[in-house]
């Protein structure tokens, strides 16, 4: 967790925008992890898919009283406002960047307009996977999962490397050379 | 609502409920509901209790504190869900740069519990035929046994090969005992007067009745319960420092 509570004030409240595939799953555990670790987050999370374990996560997250927003302000005062940071969970490695719908694309517009810190999970929704946009979001931390993507050369923020379970053959197979975690972390900061 | 997790900054002004030991009823109610009311997957708790004992193993051994040439750890899994909890503590000790064996006799036939046996032999741990009677053989390979072989679910007054023949062997050797959940062997309510004597024991979840005639090192693992659940069994659980998943009891 790149942001720790402020100053022990109890309630840092964060939105975790959550796509409807498995980028967005792993947003709403994240966020089901941060309640766990007394942060307040919020949940927006406008297409749900019918994957059987996707909705299992919602349902996790709505059992801890996580809230779920039924829409997004487009008015960015608000957003910068009610939170103190934003979680990208939109779009994933998979996604074609080129032919990103409604609302995801509206979402876009509105997150490059707020001010208040982006933190993006995998890879900076709306970036291709290999090469940063020009006209895409700007995070302000990137939580690679596994292994970075190649869009994450040029990213130029807080970049996390996070999950310590790739077996070693899989490590080896792809040369991923990965750095060694402190201790016993999960994650390390690139 | 009023938060489960106080800050230890209040502590001392709040009187502290005391910590609930669960019986074996409570334990699998706690479960069932986890699995059907607030849709976890048993392949989800099961990966969050394992790597959250692997990581007290982690802190009730460090890898610098094991005295034998090689960091090698002893894991025996049952065929249920304490072992495949015991299956997922291996990977993560791996992770870790431990090195663990699996003593794993009886396999269950459940998918889930297959695909944890896999992960872990595809991280090259090696997996014994068979389990030497012979305790210097044990106590001369090994800097500690993990014990994943029975779990609240266990009848103890029942216990089949080849498990009993195991709990045997571990009363007699020399190196400590680490316990998942509850020793095996042991009724989850009261422990048993010959039953294994673990140094540590990793409640999950919540500790079982049996543990409060424990005296060695205890661990809570395990950070997901929802607070609804908390409350609803009086839980009282204490606060985890910081992120950390386990706690000292």
């Amino acid at each position: 967790v790149p942001f720790p509570p402020s100053s022990g004030i109890p309630g840092t409240q964060i939105l975790v925008i959550c796509g409807p595939d498995q980028n967005g799953s792993i947003g709403l555990v994240c966020a089901r992890h941060l309640r766990m670790f007394e942060y307040e987050p919020t949940i927006y999370h406008p297409k749900r898919s019918s994957h059987s374990l996707h909705q299992d996560f919602t349902v996790q997250c709505e059992k801890m009283d996580i809230p779920f927003l039924s829409y997004l302000p487009t008015e960015v005062q608000l957003i910068n406002d009610a939170y103190n940071l934003v979680i990208d969970a939109m779009l994933g490695p998979e996604a074609d960047c080129a032919n990103i719908k409604e609302p995801y694309s509206g979402i876009l517009v509105t997150l490059k307009q707020i001010k208040i810190p982006i933190a993006s999970v995998d890879v900076p929704s709306g970036w291709d996977v290999e090469e940063r946009s020009q006209d895409g979001i700007n995070p302000e931390v990137l939580i690679s999962l596994t292994a970075p993507k190649k869009c994450a050369t040029s990213f130029t923020g807080k970049h996390f490397l996070a999950g310590r379970f790739l077996p070693y053959d899989i490590q080896k197979k792809y040369e991923l050379n990965l750095p060694d975690f402190p201790g016993t972390d999960c994650l390390i900061e690139l | 609502m009023d938060k489960m997790n106080h800050s230890s900054a209040e502590a001392e002004a709040e009187t502290i409920e005391p910590l609930r030991y669960l019986s074996k009823g409570e334990a699998a109610a706690i479960e069932t509901e986890l699995l059907r009311d607030y849709r976890f997957g048993q392949q989800q708790l099961i990966e969050i209790w394992g790597q959250a004992c692997a990581l007290a193993i982690t802190k009730a051994y460090p890898l610098g504190s094991l005295t034998k040439k090689q960091p090698t750890v002893l894991v025996i899994c049952g065929p249920d869900q304490n072992g495949s909890i015991g299956l997922v503590c291996a990977r993560h000790l791996r992770m870790f740069e431990y090195e663990p064996t699996i003593y794993h006799p009886k396999r269950s036939s459940h998918s889930l519990h297959q695909d944890f046996t896999v992960q872990c032999e595809k991280m090259d741990i090696p997996f014994l035929s068979y389990l030497p009677t012979e305790v210097q053989l044990i106590n001369d390979a090994y800097n500690l046994v993990i014990d994943a072989m029975l779990g609240p679910e266990a009848d103890c007054a029942n216990i089949k090969e080849p498990y009993s023949g195991i709990l045997v062997t571990l009363k007699q050797i020399k190196i400590p005992i680490a316990s998942v959940d509850v020793p095996s062997g042991w009724d989850v309510e009261e422990r048993s007067q010959d039953g294994i004597n673990p140094e540590v024991l990793i409640s999950l979840t919540a500790p079982k009745k049996c543990a409060t005639s424990f005296t060695g090192k205890h661990f809570l693992a395990g950070r997901f319960l929802p607070y609804d659940i908390q409350k609803k069994y009086e839980l009282n659980l204490p606060d985890f420092p910081g992120t950390d998943c386990l706690i000292e009891l």
